[in-house]
This record gives structure tokens, C-alpha cells and sequence, in this order.
């Protein structure tokens, strides 16, 4: 593939271009899904095509094709120039990109169980058995669970001299039971609902999830939401748990400080950012007890690779360090822009036909040192929520409002009754600034967000965030049109 | 697309005595994206995408790819024929269609437009950002052209095949604190009134500046077409897609034929002629109709594909998505029919309210009753007395759909085309007593 790539470094160089290059990717995704007990669906989707990115007298260009030849490599390169060329005639200051060293490197997602090679009649027996024990509730009218395996194998060459082979492995599953009666109806998830959870890796992943052990429950629960209280309004604490804190980290901390959306280059479609750069270590973002770490190099973290796609190697940061602002998620354009001599490497393409945009890199909520036992014990009046359903938030990652799939009323550090449609809203200083515990390491874990859409033309991401559960002071909560 | 039939009937050969249906994709495409004053992104795309899907004995597989070599046909094929041999028989799978006749709908393909290089796109975003900088403006956005070819076929003879190209321009203007924007989208750059847009926008903008606070709650509500489509999408989709009802998960469930919505509001799903346009036919070939979803308020219709029809003991009409689909056919062709009066007139007639630009991350809270969520964005200003007094910082609402078409007390006489889940002609509209749950800080 590298011989085909030459083909544009050849041409960008040829043509005076600043920087070149390009990602040849072969994808494969495999759908494997049952919905009300028969087959929902079964894909096996592949693409090979290439992206050629070249930036000339400091603009712009980008094309992409899937002939895969040197004759369509040549086109689609001489396209990216001709682009590059109209860029010029709307610009200020010439783009110039952070330092990186060129590397020449392979690197692949470990995996214990290529999940391409388990037969697909072994991932439908799963699916159709847990299928089976979500609708062993009467009221249980639909239910889906599906598995998703993703490969992606990349080839990036750039005018600089790197040769970049990396080979991404992702596995998949979800499982939801929506119960129904009388018009209404409530959804319940394993490991959560959204597509359900995704780490890189391979089989291992899915074998770990024990589909079957939590169906039955599954089912139950989505029934028992029926009869289940509306969680009530008002000003209470809170605890989240479940994948929702994945949601809260992406939304109001992911999102707000990718660095292109700060400088204001998403204005127009997802908008921009609170977290502006004068306030980079100055910025009380929460209370002292929340650190927010981003870390490419997190073992399963879906954003986990050897490089980014501006070629730069993997690393660790901290966006939120005791509670201060303290990094942004950066690629080589913008970086200089607060003084960083280097990128931190979130520069992510969706697929061949996409250029490459700042994106969210893993990004945690760092354990604390208490139990979900000891969270609960500290509160008087509040609720516990679980695994999102609903987000919202505005254009600057400020107001937010959240609702998840199930809730439980704790009353005198006790948890207890629970309750349906819970939600809540806050603005984002001010809600982390209310943290005042999170459970420690052993209830730590890893939930993928496997479907983050941003850009135009849109483009999905996948990434991971970590946390353990957490307790939150006077959020309003119960919001209800 | 060049030799399309030689490689369907290569397709069709491969998969033997197999029912095989196969859709083709191809879209050639380009955008140019601004921000700052200048162009920050300049990308174009041309891929063909094949989907085949195989039948056999009620079972059933799908191969997608990218790649057309015989080798590549092949390696697909036997990789999907291999699958299929590993299921267990469905008794509720639909054989394939036969082939229906088709309505010829709108020509709906400009080769001019389609064919608009970046250089015309770097002259309109240029246009704006050159008045902006002089104005001490921010001018952001996208200009963006291509066209898109659709055919579906399958191994029973059945071959429909759309074409179309598309324009599309979006601004947003800041003006310090001060947000405007405009957006249109067209078949035809012809019909997209660039000037008109940026004036909107930038005026937006600076009419923004210095927003007040205002305390959350009841509000009358004038929504800009782009802001009343939005809302109206969830409550066409999630109360007329044909799954949803099929499943007793829609609030139209029971109610077909009763005047649940204000009397005022009236909306088809039209692709063949009406104010939005488009594939004449499904995703499994099928003639798309011209479905009433509300009239006069009055619940009459949803939309189904050959399933949902087949489940609600009903004729499917044509809106089915690929297959197989977890959502289940839905509208995406609708039209609002539009009452009496500008914008101008909405807002003169309110005494007090909020006039919204556009709405924000929307989402849905409940499906029964379409509860959402989401911002204002761009451009939201108090009403008093019949006139626009002052901008406001933006509101998060939280509101049943349902309850707030019937409250709808005003629709507009000017329908525009709107971009979202698929096309919409609508107007502007007024809605009464509609809830902000809470504010934000800009």
C-alpha cells in the first residue's frame, strides 16, 4: 500500500505543496443483531479507499477516492492541490503545523480473540438467548441486542517521511428491553443502552459482557419502570453511575475543550466553547477532587492508538487537574495557538473520505477514594441515576440537561424506591464545582462512546471515558415538560 | 455511474438461484467550510457505496462495499452467501418486491450545480466574510454542491434509479456577544438567495448584542421555520413512522381519525410534487404516496413499508429505509401547509413572547408523547406588545410535543425548504404556552 501512497507524497511534492499526505484505510464492520426474537440484522460492510490532505502556501486541501490505482491516487491528489489553490483565496495567515518527529512504525490494538474469526452462528446463539430471557417479562414488547466488530487497518505516508502502519481492532454489544402498557413505555439496557458498550479489543470483550446473566433482569426492570413513580422535581443531590457519567465527562468537558471548537473553528454547526484559552490554569472547572485526564495510550480506550492522524504519537494529559483547567485536546494547526510547541495528537479522521478534525481523546474522571456505599450513606435526600438515555447541552458546554433510564430515591443514606424518567440540568462549572466524592479504583471502569458525531460533513469518533460513580451537591433534578 | 448494469448482472450471477437486492450509492460532493473570516476546511468526496442484500428460505444476509473488481464482487458474495447458510429460518421474512410502476417526480438534477468548483464556493463565502470583517463581524459556515445517484434493483427484475444534485448554504454570524444565522438548502444553486441570507444573518447578529436575562417558564413562542421544523420533525417521525405505531409506542396509537393537534396545523408527506421533493420511490423500489400524516389537527395516517403494512393489516406506502431497518419506515418528504401572514404579522400578533431562530441539540425525552429537550440558538428575542424589544439569553426547553401543537395558535403564509431528518416545507409558527425550564448564561 505504501507504493501507492508514494504516488501523492510524490505529487504534493512535486507541486511546491508545504505539507502532503495520505491515509489509505481498509475497513471491515460486521453487524451481527436480533430484534423480537428474530434476526434484526447481519452486515459484513467493507471499504478501502484514501483521503490526501495538502496544504499549500499555508491552505488547505482535501480529496478522497477509492480507485486504487496510481492513476486515481494522481487524481485525487491534483484535486486536493486545485482545492488548496481556491482555499488561498480566503485567508488571513497561513496555516503552519506544530513540529513532529517522522516515524516508521506498525502498530496494532492487543486483542486476545480475532472476533472476525468466531462463527457467526455462535454470535446469534448469544444474541437469541438473551433475546429469549428479556422477554421471559410479559410486558416486555421489544427487544433488541446486537454485537459490533470494527477493523481498521491504516497506511499513513506524509511528506515529512513518516510510514505509519496501525491496525485498530474495536468489539461491541447492547441489549434493551422496552416494556409497554397502556401508552406508555420504558427501556432498559445492558451494559447500557446508545449501541450498547464498545472497547478495543477483540472477542475477549464480548465474552466478559455475560449477556445471558443480566437479560432476564433486563427485561424485569424495563417492567417494573412501568408501575415505577415518576422521579420526583426538585433541588437534590445526585449520584451517577453507569455509563451516564461517561455522557457528563463527554458533553461538558470532552466536547468543551477540544481546542479547534475553543478558537471558534465549529461555530457554525456544534458551536464553541466556555472553556476559553485565557482561562488555561486559572479556571476553577470543578471542585478539587476532580481530575479529568486524557490518555491515547489507555489500554481498550476506543481513541487508543500508536498515532493520530497528523502523525503525532500517543500521550497523556490532564484537561482538569484538581479542579483547574489545565489542557485542551489539540492537534498540529492549532496548538501554537496557546503556546504549545507540540500537539497532543487528537487529530482523528472518520473513514477514508474524511479529513482529519480535533477530536476527544479518552478522556477519565480519576478515582477517588470512597465507595458508592459511603456516597450513598452521606446523602439525606437525593437520587441515583444510571445509564443514559437523553443528552442536550448548549453551544458553549454550559446549560445541560440529561436524562437517564432509571433512577432510586435515596432518602437518610439509604437507597430505595425506584424511579422513572429521571433527568437533570445544570451548568457545567458550577455542576462539577458541586463533586464532592467519587468511589475509588475498584468500581472504576471503561464505557465507549462509539458513535460521536461532529465536523461538516459530519464525522463519528469513537472514544473511551472512565470513572466510578459519583456524588454531586443541589442539582436540579426531575425536569419534566 | 458508468457500467452500473454490468455490474449488477455480474452481482446477480454471483448470487446464483439466491434472491439478491442491491443498492447503489454514489455520491460526488464537495464543501467548503469557514470560520474567522477565512476558509478553514475545503474537502470533496466521490464514492460509490454497493449494499446487497441476500434471501434465501427466510433467511437473510447483508454485504456492503466500496470496491467493484470481479475479485471484489466475489470475495463479497461468497463472504454473504457463506453467512446466510448459518441461520435460522425467519417465518416473518418478506420476499423481495416485485416491480411496481413508478412515479416520475420532479426533475430534481442541475448539472450546473453539481458540477460548481471550489473556486465559486471560495467567492461565495469570501462575499460574506469580506462584509464582516469590515463590520468587525465573524462570519462562519458552509458552502457546499454535489450531486447524488440512487438506484435500487433486485434479482426479480426490479430497477429504480434517482438522481439528484443539491446546494446547500449555512451561515452564523457573531458580532461580539451577538449571534445571527441563515441557511438554505436547494436542488438548484439558482434558488438559494445568498445576499438575502447574509443580510439575515449579519443583521441577526448585531440586533443580538447585549442580551438581558429572562426567567425561565411559560412563554408564547414565534418559531422561525427552521425552529418549528425541527419540533415537527420529532413529532412526524416518532408519531408517524410505521414501526413505532405498529409497536403501540406512538402517541397517534388509537387515535387515527381524532382531532388531537390544533385545528390549524395540516401535514403530508409529499416527495412526488409537493414544496419538498425527492426519491419518488423507497429503498426496496417500492412507489412512494403522497400520505396525509394530520389535517386540520386530525391524526390520519402514518407511513409504512411492506412490513408495517403487512403488521398493521394495511398497504405499505413507500417509505421504506434500507433493510433491514430498527427504525422502521418513516417520513422524510413532509410539508406543513402554510396559513395566512409573514413573520412580521406572528410576531405583531403576540403580546408577549419569545421569537426563536433556531432550536439546538434537540432531543427526545419520551416517545409516547414526543417530550423533548434542547436550546435557542442564534438569535432569541422578547416580544412585547406586538414588537421585538430586546435579545435574550438562551432558553433550555423541556415540552411534550403533543401538548404544544395544540397549542399552536398561528401559522405563517411563507413555507421555505428546511434540511433535517429529510426535507421540509414549512412556515413560521406560533405556539402558546411553551416551557423553558431554564436559561444559560449567553
Amino acid at each position: 500500500m505504501f507504493k501507492l501512497a508514494s504516488k501523492a507524497i510524490e505529487i504534493a511534492g512535486k507541486h511546491g505543496a508545504d505539507f502532503g499526505d495520505i491515509r489509505i484505510v481498509e475497513a471491515r464492520t460486521q453487524t451481527v443483531a436480533m430484534k423480537n426474537g428474530e434476526l434484526g440484522g447481519l452486515d459484513d460492510q467493507t471499504t478501502l479507499g484514501y483521503g490526501v490532505r495538502v496544504l499549500y502556501k499555508g491552505a488547505w486541501g482535501f480529496a478522497s477516492g477509492s480507485v486504487m490505482t496510481e492513476r486515481g491516487v494522481a487524481d485525487t491528489a491534483l484535486k486536493a492541490i486545485a482545492i488548496a489553490k481556491a482555499s488561498r483565496l480566503l485567508m488571513a495567515v497561513p496555516v503552519r503545523l506544530a513540529p513532529e518527529p517522522a516515524y516508521t512504525d506498525i502498530w496494532q490494538t492487543p486483542f486476545l480473540k480475532d472476533p472476525f474469526l468466531v462463527p457467526v452462528e455462535d454470535k446469534l446463539a448469544i444474541l437469541s438467548r438473551a433475546d429469549a430471557l428479556m422477554r421471559k417479562s410479559k410486558k416486555v414488547r421489544v427487544t433488541s441486542s446486537e454485537m459490533n466488530f470494527f477493523r481498521e487497518h491504516q497506511w499513513h505516508m506524509t511528506t515529512e517521511g513518516s510510514r505509519i502502519e496501525q491496525v485498530l481492532l474495536h468489539s461491541g454489544a447492547s441489549m434493551t428491553a422496552t416494556a409497554v402498557e397502556n401508552g406508555q413505555s420504558q427501556l432498559r439496557g445492558y451494559p447500557c443502552s446508545h449501541g450498547g458498550q464498545t472497547l478495543s479489543g477483540g472477542w475477549e470483550i464480548i465474552e466478559a459482557m455475560n449477556l445471558e446473566d443480566h437479560a432476564q433482569r433486563v427485561g424485569e426492570e424495563a417492567a417494573a419502570l412501568l408501575s415505577a413513580p415518576v422521579c420526583p422535581a426538585g433541588t437534590r443531590d445526585l449520584i451517577i453511575s453507569g455509563n451516564q457519567m461517561a455522557l457528563q465527562i463527554h458533553e461538558s468537558v470532552g466536547h468543551a475543550s477540544e481546542l479547534d471548537r475553543v478558537l471558534g473553528y465549529e461555530e457554525s454547526y456544534a458551536g464553541s466553547s466556555f472553556a476559553t484559552t485565557e482561562k488555561l490554569g486559572k479556571f476553577r472547572y470543578g471542585s478539587p477532587i476532580v481530575n479529568i485526564v486524557a490518555d491515547a495510550t489507555l489500554p481498550g480506550g476506543l481513541a487508543t492508538a500508536g498515532y493520530d492522524d497528523d502523525g503525532v504519537k500517543a500521550q497523556r494529559w490532564h484537561i482538569v487537574k484538581e479542579g483547574v483547567l489545565s489542557g485542551y485536546m489539540t492537534n498540529r494547526e492549532f496548538c501554537g495557538r496557546i503556546g504549545q510547541k507540540r500537539s497532543w495528537g487528537c487529530s482523528r479522521a472518520d473513514g477514508y473520505s474524511n479529513i482529519p478534525i480535533t477530536r476527544i481523546c479518552n478522556l477519565s474522571l480519576m478515582p477517588g477514594s470512597s465507595s458508592t456505599a459511603e456516597l450513598v450513606a452521606g446523602i439525606k435526600d437525593g437520587v441515583m441515576m444510571e445509564n443514559n438515555v437523553s443528552w442536550s447541552i448548549d453551544q458553549k458546554r454550559l446549560n445541560f440537561q440529561f436524562g437517564c433510564e432509571i433512577g432510586w430515591l435515596i432518602k437518610n443514606g439509604k437507597k430505595g424506591r425506584m424511579v422513572k424518567n429521571p433527568t437533570y440540568q445544570g451548568i457545567t462549572p458550577e455542576f462539577w464545582g458541586s463533586c464532592d466524592a467519587i468511589a475509588g479504583p475498584a468500581e472504576w471502569r471503561l464505557w465507549g462512546v462509539a458513535n460521536c458525531g461532529k465536523g461538516q460533513p459530519g464525522q463519528r469518533a469513537m472514544m473511551c471515558h472512565g470513572s466510578s460513580p459519583a456524588r454531586f451537591r443541589k442539582v436540579k433534578i426531575g425536569v419534566h415538560g | 455511474m458508468k457500467n452500473i448494469e454490468t455490474v449488477l448482472k455480474k452481482i446477480f450471477k454471483l448470487a446464483g438461484r439466491v434472491q439478491c437486492e442491491v443498492l447503489v450509492d454514489h455520491k460526488d460532493w464537495a464543501l467548503t467550510r469557514f470560520a474567522d473570516n477565512v476558509i478553514s476546511q475545503n474537502v470533496a468526496s466521490n464514492a460509490v457505496n454497493y449494499s446487497v442484500r441476500l434471501l434465501d428460505d427466510g433467511r437473510s444476509a447483508k454485504v456492503s462495499f466500496n470496491q467493484d473488481s470481479d475479485e471484489a464482487l466475489k470475495k463479497a458474495l461468497c463472504s454473504g452467501l457463506e453467512i446466510l447458510k448459518k441461520q435460522k429460518k425467519d417465518p416473518a421474512l418478506l420476499p423481495l418486491p416485485k416491480t411496481r410502476p413508478l412515479p416520475a417526480g420532479q426533475n430534481l438534477y442541475f448539472k450546473e450545480t453539481a458540477a460548481l468548483e471550489p473556486a465559486w464556493r471560495a467567492e461565495r463565502a469570501g462575499e460574506l466574510a469580506r462584509a464582516c470583517k469590515r463590520a468587525g463581524q465573524v462570519a462562519c459556515g458552509t458552502v457546499e454542491n454535489g450531486s447524488t445517484e440512487l438506484i435500487v434493483a433486485n434479482s426479480l427484475g426490479l430497477l429504480a434509479r434517482y438522481r439528484d444534485s443539491s446546494a446547500a448554504y449555512s451561515v452564523t454570524v457573531r458580532d461580539r456577544d451577538g449571534f445571527g444565522w441563515a441557511e438554505r438548502t436547494a436542488f438548484d444553486a439558482d434558488d438559494i438567495p445568498f445576499a438575502e441570507l447574509n443580510e439575515t444573518a449579519r443583521r441577526k447578529a448585531a440586533a443580538s448584542r447585549n442580551p438581558k436575562e429572562a426567567k425561565p417558564g411559560r412563554y408564547t413562542v414565534v418559531l422561525e421555520p427552521q425552529a418549528a421544523s425541527d419540533l415537527l420533525a420529532y413529532l412526524c417521525v416518532y408519531g408517524f413512522g410505521g414501526q413505532l405505531y405498529a409497536d403501540g409506542r406512538s402517541f397517534a396509537c388509537g387515535k387515527l381519525g381524532k382531532q388531537v393537534l390544533s385545528p390549524l396545523l395540516t401535514i403530508e408527506d409529499n416527495a412526488l410534487d409537493g414544496g419538498a421533493p425527492g426519491l419518488p420511490f423507497d429503498f426496496e423500489g417500492q412507489p412512494r404516496s403522497r400520505v396525509t400524516l394530520i389535517e386540520g389537527g386530525v391524526l390520519k395516517s402514518p407511513v409504512h413499508d411492506r412490513k408495517t403494512a403487512k403488521k398493521c393489516k394495511t398497504a405499505s406506502t413507500g417509505h421504506a429505509l434500507p433493510q433491514p431497518s430498527y427504525m422502521g419506515p418513516i417520513p422524510l418528504n413532509l410539508s406543513v401547509k402554510p396559513g395566512r401572514g409573514t413573520l412580521a404579522d406572528l410576531i405583531k400578533g403576540t403580546e408577549r413572547g419569545v421569537l426563536v431562530t433556531q432550536f439546538h441539540y434537540t432531543n427526545l425525552l419520551k416517545a409516547q408523547t414526543v417530550e423533548m429537550t434542547g436550546m435557542t440558538r442564534n438569535g432569541t428575542f422578547m416580544i412585547e406588545n406586538g414588537r421585538v424589544t430586546h435579545p435574550v439569553k438562551n432558553f433550555r426547553f423541556t415540552q411534550n410535543m403533543v401538548e404544544a401543537f395544540k397549542n399552536l395558535s398561528a401559522v405563517g403564509g411563507d413555507a421555505v425548504p428546511v434540511g433535517g431528518w429529510g426535507l421540509m416545507s414549512c412556515p413560521p409558527m406560533r405556539l402558546d404556552n411553551f416551557n423553558f425550564s431554564s436559561s444559560t448564561k449567553f
